[in-house]
């Protein structure tokens, strides 16, 4: 265990952190207002070409990241209202939203791949020796910066505002929500759209900030680690900070110990952050009394 | 007045198409070839490297036809593809990706009359037959590049899946590098995949931060590894495609491509004059491989030998000549004995001086 190793994957934990932290936030709006959406993955990859093609076509990475906030949220839209006005399936418009994304994202990135793009820039401390492990460890992208305040803010929405006490009673009831004079559907509207634009910054830090190209799939399952995440934070924004970063440093540590020299073969390292995730929601499972918002995936109809 | 005016240039249209139909049809070309690949071809690497022979097979046969489909995944869907590319016409398949065998083999068996290759495997049937370059031993001169050019004397290897394949590579270059600078380590990170951009990235960072200042590897696309090794100020080595020497203008050394046209060209030259033989073809250094241009940052003296390497490479020079111990200490390959070409995949250990783990 040497300092480059641990300074190695608490950078690496940070910075593949940010995306899931960015989509788990997203899907826990979503599910607070009763609605999951397994298609996450799909509006990450929407976010990921969006904003890569946007950075492209434009020459500035914030204008990528905002066109693929657009494009996660109006895609997010589509799926709300199959959900919430057609009362279909949350589960199955979920998938197909998935699939609808993974090719939609693979041919608005098409034109874009090879294209060489000037990334997020990373901002360091002025002052500090660049190769050092100091800079190292303090030299992320804007959007890791943002990524606990954002998380902060969410946890206020939720649990602070009258916003938020509205998209819990949604979630826990929704009948009991309509009783009480609020529009259920017009909260979760809301709470998707939120949803989608976080899911689609989300897969833009993965093309415009952490890798700076574009693959057809690129986020490899991302977006399915952030559903499980959302259960790992028990609904709670904040935990979703603590989830993001120990998926994130799973993934680095591995990565990190392989390069060390591991005693270990290398395909049990590359199951090791999808085990713990196992392992996690086992734990999590066993306690009594879940957390989970009460009308989660079920649809409201209306009270005749 | 207006029907007629409609009716008139209908007619026209059609007389038009009647006299270009048959001049049409007469430009039969000589054969339509099929080819799918793994990604996407604007990858600067591997499916780039197909790409760039097919398009040099198509400039060398005049009025070829090539039929292609990129992104097709290593499964069942690939059998579709292809037999929607026989359906087509074509009679001449290449399919250009490791998991693409099974499926293109079983499509041998139901079309007798159209020809496979396929690239990297080891399958064959009267049409079916295999290709690849030979890219273990020209790993070694990549690896004396590397080993020259090391300050820190570590070097990291990414490898996307460690078949056997992959492993020869790895050894041969620590060979290379050890042969001019006995002190120089190889550390290896293996992300599971041929294609994970997030995973890779993270995975050139890791060796970086474990000290290594040269970076390669083995990936279906060398860019993101290069674009990071490019943005920590460190030297990058090549694989798959010379393109990739653009992403880094500064840190990039030398790099290893293929050149898969000639090959190409000669294969279907056979179909087409009948004479297709089945066969496993290896070629290396010279034929199916070249070594890229060098980058800016390399001395006059340490090209000479790389060069110098690639040639002694080129002549028959085999890294793996006995004895050749592992990096636990056995002696995998007693003295006096070498591997040749056919054990190349039979690779689960890695040489002395790797940091790593085979299985």
């Amino acid at each position: 265990m040497n300092s480059a190793l641990i300074v190695g994957v608490v950078a690496s934990s940070i910075m593949s952190g940010t995306s899931l932290l960015y989509a788990t936030l997203g899907e826990i709006f979503g599910e607070r207002a009763g609605i999951v959406n397994l298609g996450l993955e799909g509006v990450m990859l929407i976010g990921a070409a969006g904003g890569f093609a946007a950075t492209a076509m434009t020459g500035s990475p914030y204008l990528g990241i905002a066109a693929a906030a657009l494009a996660g949220a109006a895609i997010n839209l589509i799926f709300a209202y199959v959900v919430i006005a057609r009362h279909a399936n949350q589960l199955a418009a979920g998938l197909s939203l998935m699939f609808f994304g993974i090719g939609l994202s693979a041919l608005i990135g098409r034109p874009f791949v090879g294209t060489l793009i000037a990334g997020l820039p990373r901002l360091s401390v002025p002052g500090l020796d660049p190769d050092g492990i100091g800079a190292r460890l303090v030299s992320y992208d804007a959007l890791v910066y943002l990524g606990a305040p954002v998380a902060l803010f969410a946890w206020w929405l939720v649990f602070r505002t009258r916003w938020g006490l509205g998209l819990r009673t949604v979630g826990e009831s929704p009948a009991a929500a309509f009783a009480a004079g609020l529009n259920p559907q017009r909260l979760q509207y809301q709470a998707l759209t939120l949803a989608g634009a976080l899911g689609g910054v989300a897969g833009a830090h993965i093309s415009v900030a952490l890798t700076l190209t574009w693959a057809e799939g690129m986020t490899a399952g991302r977006g399915f680690i952030a559903i499980a995440l959302v259960i790992f934070a028990k609904w709670n924004p904040l935990w979703a900070i603590a989830g993001a970063l120990l998926f994130g440093g799973a993934e680095g540590l591995q990565l990190q110990l392989q390069a060390a020299g591991a005693d270990v073969s290398p395909f049990i390292m590359n199951m090791t952050p999808y085990l713990l995730t196992l392992l996690v929601l086992i734990a999590w499972g066993w306690s009594r009394g879940s957390a989970a918002p009460a009308a989660l995936g079920r649809n409201f109809v209306g009270v005749e | 007045m207006i029907r007629s005016m409609i009716a008139a240039v209908a007619g026209a249209m059609l007389l038009a198409l009647l006299a270009v139909g048959p001049a049409a049809a007469q430009d039969k070309p000589p054969l339509i070839v099929g080819a799918i690949y793994v990604g996407s071809v604007n990858d600067y690497g591997y499916n780039r490297s197909m790409k760039d022979g097919l398009e040099e097979m198509k400039k060398n046969i005049p009025g070829l036809k090539l039929i292609e489909a990129e992104n097709v995944p290593e499964t069942a869907e690939s059998e579709r593809v292809m037999e929607g590319m026989i359906q087509q016409g074509a009679k001449l398949i290449f399919a250009t990706s490791f998991g693409h065998q099974q499926f293109a083999f079983n499509l041998a068996k139901t079309h007798p009359d159209v020809y496979f290759e396929h690239a990297g495997g080891w399958m064959q049937a009267p049409n079916f037959g295999n290709f690849f370059g030979a890219t273990q031993a020209a790993w070694y001169p990549m690896g004396v590049a590397a080993g020259k050019m090391t300050k820190t004397n570590t070097l990291g290897f990414v490898v996307g899946v460690p078949i056997g394949y992959a492993i020869g590579n790895v050894n041969a270059f620590e060979m290379g590098a050890h042969s001019v600078n006995p002190k120089v380590e190889t550390r290896v990170v293996v992300t599971g995949g041929w294609s994970d951009k997030a995973k890779e990235a993270a995975a050139a960072n890791a060796l970086i931060d474990q000290g290594a200042d040269v970076v390669t590897m083995h990936v279906d696309s060398p860019a993101t590894i290069i674009q990071a090794a490019e943005s920590h100020g460190k030297y990058s080595i090549g694989f798959q495609s010379i393109e990739a020497r653009q992403l880094a203008p500064k840190g990039w050394l030398t790099g290893l491509g293929f050149t898969w046209g000639p090959f190409m060209t000669d294969t279907a030259k056979s179909v087409i004059a009948g004479t297709f033989k089945p066969a496993m073809v290896r070629e290396g250094l010279g034929q199916m491989m070249a070594i890229a241009p060098f980058g800016p940052s390399v001395p006059g003296d340490v090209e000479k030998l790389v060069t110098a390497s690639a040639d002694k490479v080129e002549k028959g020079f085999n890294p793996f000549t006995g004895p050749v111990t592992d990096n636990t200490g056995a002696v995998k390959i007693a003295a006096g004995e070498s591997w040749g070409g056919d054990k190349m995949g039979n690779f689960d250990w890695y040489v002395e001086g790797v940091i790593g783990k085979a299985k």
